[in-house]
């Protein structure tokens, strides 16, 4: 087992994330405002004072990555984190209890499983509205399956190992039982789960933005700038550019930290 | 036996089938406040409101609408688009040619790099070329296909003008959309290839083989081939159905008159009862493609039988 930091997984992974950190800092340093228009600036090129250019609106193209990628990655990890929670709880409940408790969850995890990639979140939002509220609860329902899957054949494997056996017969509660002693010895899939699952929802959420039924203009996101750009390729084809290289980038870096964390936990494969 | 596995395997989709279908039917549900004054705004007139009420069947009870709704699905009444009033099994009907065009010319790319890929990665395990056909796997995985999709279109079609930029009329037309689709599709699929053929080439069945003095060559591809090809082939029908979900963004890219594009003009119209069909038809096929991989591992692996 090699330290996590030292793998060549994670070192890449730090590398593809120069670009996202030297964005998001420009931010931090300059107080980005992805939403000032000016018109004097209408797809103005690269100068001193708008270091990507402007947008057809005039809005300073790094300012609205910066929004973009803060927006993107917030989405993320906040559907990641809700589907964990969510999928965690149901995974270990169906593997616990077993019987109809489990046939109900799972038939019901089979059946987000009938659709292909994110069709599922794409109709589900489409049929929601606009709203982020609303493209966060689209993405979760669809993110909940991998982690309650994963939980619940963890479990499986653990229902009938001598340390819970133990902890049953001294009078443990399932509550009790589920985060005390289940709960540690299945985190580290679920962490990998997560750190891919994180890289779908990424890319998920963009292509929602990038359909028009996710994040909404004049709001910011890596997926909505994509959508920005495509229509004005012919006139300026750097505004498709640089979205993609930060969206690009940020989901390889995560990807890459997934093979890391998998390598370092020592999780098998077959987590995806 | 092997009749009756493959039929049980058949029964045992329907449930599934039923629960996406009613899935489908409850998300007309999930359109906020009413369906109806979303279509028509708060200015309608209420005749009007009725009229479409009473079309959309959303007057009756719910158990009534879902009664008809199912048995509509049965009988090959799939409901009407609003815009036009014809009937969605045949708008779709008009659009499958072409995304099946597509997800062939993608599915047949895919192959033709990732296996010649993961075979190549998987002989040369752990050394560079192992390193550079992985990072062309993890490359493939972590590209938006919303955006490989503009770039190649920006690249060879507006810089270079090698292609037509969409559209399916002209003869290379296919050619970027293959592309942008299939390449996801070989990123899966080689790594898929390789950890087979590398699992295959460490089984004792291997070892006695060459034990026995079968020469290398032929124990990579007449031996391992043969074992690596079912997890392989298993991937192959499950991105048959997949390659479907991706076709919905990527036909959107280069305006490739499909399924996926009339899935997201239907949203983008409200077509309610059109986006609802697009949705199911995909989703059936897509749970059938996953049936006939688990059916097609049967039949290759008598082991796969006892299961």
């Amino acid at each position: 087992m090699t330290p996590m930091m030292s793998r060549p997984a994670m070192r890449l992974a730090l590398l593809c994330l120069l670009i996202p950190l030297a964005v998001w800092f420009w931010a931090l340093l300059h107080g980005a405002d992805g939403h000032a228009v000016d018109l004097d600036a209408v797809l103005a090129g690269i100068s001193g004072a708008h270091p990507l250019g402007c947008d057809a609106l005039g809005r300073d193209v790094l300012d609205r990555l910066a929004e973009g990628l803060q927006l993107s990655l917030g989405i993320g990890l906040l559907v990641v984190g809700i589907g964990a929670v969510l999928g965690i709880c149901i995974g270990i409940m169906a593997g616990w209890f077993g019987g109809l408790v489990d046939s109900l969850l799972m038939r019901l995890a089979d059946i987000v499983l009938s659709f292909p990639g994110i069709l599922l979140a794409i109709s589900l939002a489409a049929m929601l509205g606009p709203g982020v509220d609303k493209l966060v609860l689209a993405l979760v329902a669809v993110g909940w399956v991998g982690f309650a899957r994963l939980s619940r054949a963890q479990v499986m494997s653990l229902k009938n190992t001598p340390f819970v056996d133990a902890a049953v017969s001294c009078g443990s509660g399932t509550f009790y039982i589920g985060v005390r002693h289940l709960l540690p010895n299945i985190a580290a899939p679920l962490l990998v789960e997560a750190s891919f699952g994180l890289a779908a929802v990424i890319i998920g959420e963009a292509g929602l933005s990038f359909l028009g039924i996710g994040v909404q203009p004049p709001d910011a996101s890596l997926g909505t700038m994509i959508r920005e750009g495509t229509s004005l390729m012919l006139v300026s084809p750097l505004l498709v550019v640089w979205p993609g290289v930060v969206l690009f980038l940020l989901v390889m870096a995560v990807n890459l930290l997934g093979d890391a964390l998998r390598d370092s936990l020592d999780v098998r494969g077959d987590v995806r | 036996m092997l009749f009756r596995l493959i039929l049980y395997r058949l029964l045992q989709a329907l449930p599934t089938l039923l629960g996406v279908a009613t899935l489908v039917f409850l998300m007309l549900h999930l359109v906020p406040g009413d369906p109806v004054d979303a279509l028509l705004g708060e200015m309608a007139l209420p005749a009007d409101r009725e009229a479409l009420r009473h079309a959309l069947n959303l007057d009756a009870p719910l158990w009534t609408q879902y009664l008809h709704f199912m048995t509509g699905l049965a009988v090959g009444d799939w409901g009407s688009s609003l815009l036009d009033h014809r009937p969605v099994l045949e708008l779709i009907a008009e659009r499958v040619p072409a995304t099946a065009k597509l997800a062939g010319a993608s599915l047949l790319l895919a192959v033709l790099i990732a296996l010649p890929l993961g075979f190549w990665a998987a002989r040369h395990a752990g050394r560079k070329q192992d390193v550079v056909a992985m990072g062309f796997s993890l490359l493939g995985v972590s590209i938006p296909n919303f955006w490989l999709g503009p770039m190649l279109m920006l690249l060879l079609s507006v810089v270079l003008g090698w292609l037509p930029v969409s559209g399916m009329d002209q003869p290379g037309s296919i050619i970027l959309p293959a592309i942008t689709l299939g390449t996801a599709l070989s990123a899966v699929l080689s790594r898929m290839a390789r950890s087979s053929w590398l699992e295959a080439m460490s089984s004792d069945a291997i070892r006695t083989a060459r034990a026995m003095g079968v020469g290398d060559t032929w124990l990579w591809w007449r031996h391992a081939g043969r074992m690596a090809a079912i997890p392989v082939l298993t991937m192959f029908a499950l991105q048959l159905g997949a390659v479907l979900g991706g076709a919905v963004i990527t036909e959107t890219v280069f305006d490739w008159p499909g399924l996926g594009l009339l899935t997201i003009e239907a949203i983008q119209q409200r077509n309610y009862p059109l986006v609802q069909g697009c949705v199911l038809l995909i989703a059936s096929f897509y749970v059938l493609a996953n049936l006939a991989a688990d059916v097609l591992a049967m039949l290759i692996d008598p082991r796969q039988r006892r299961a």
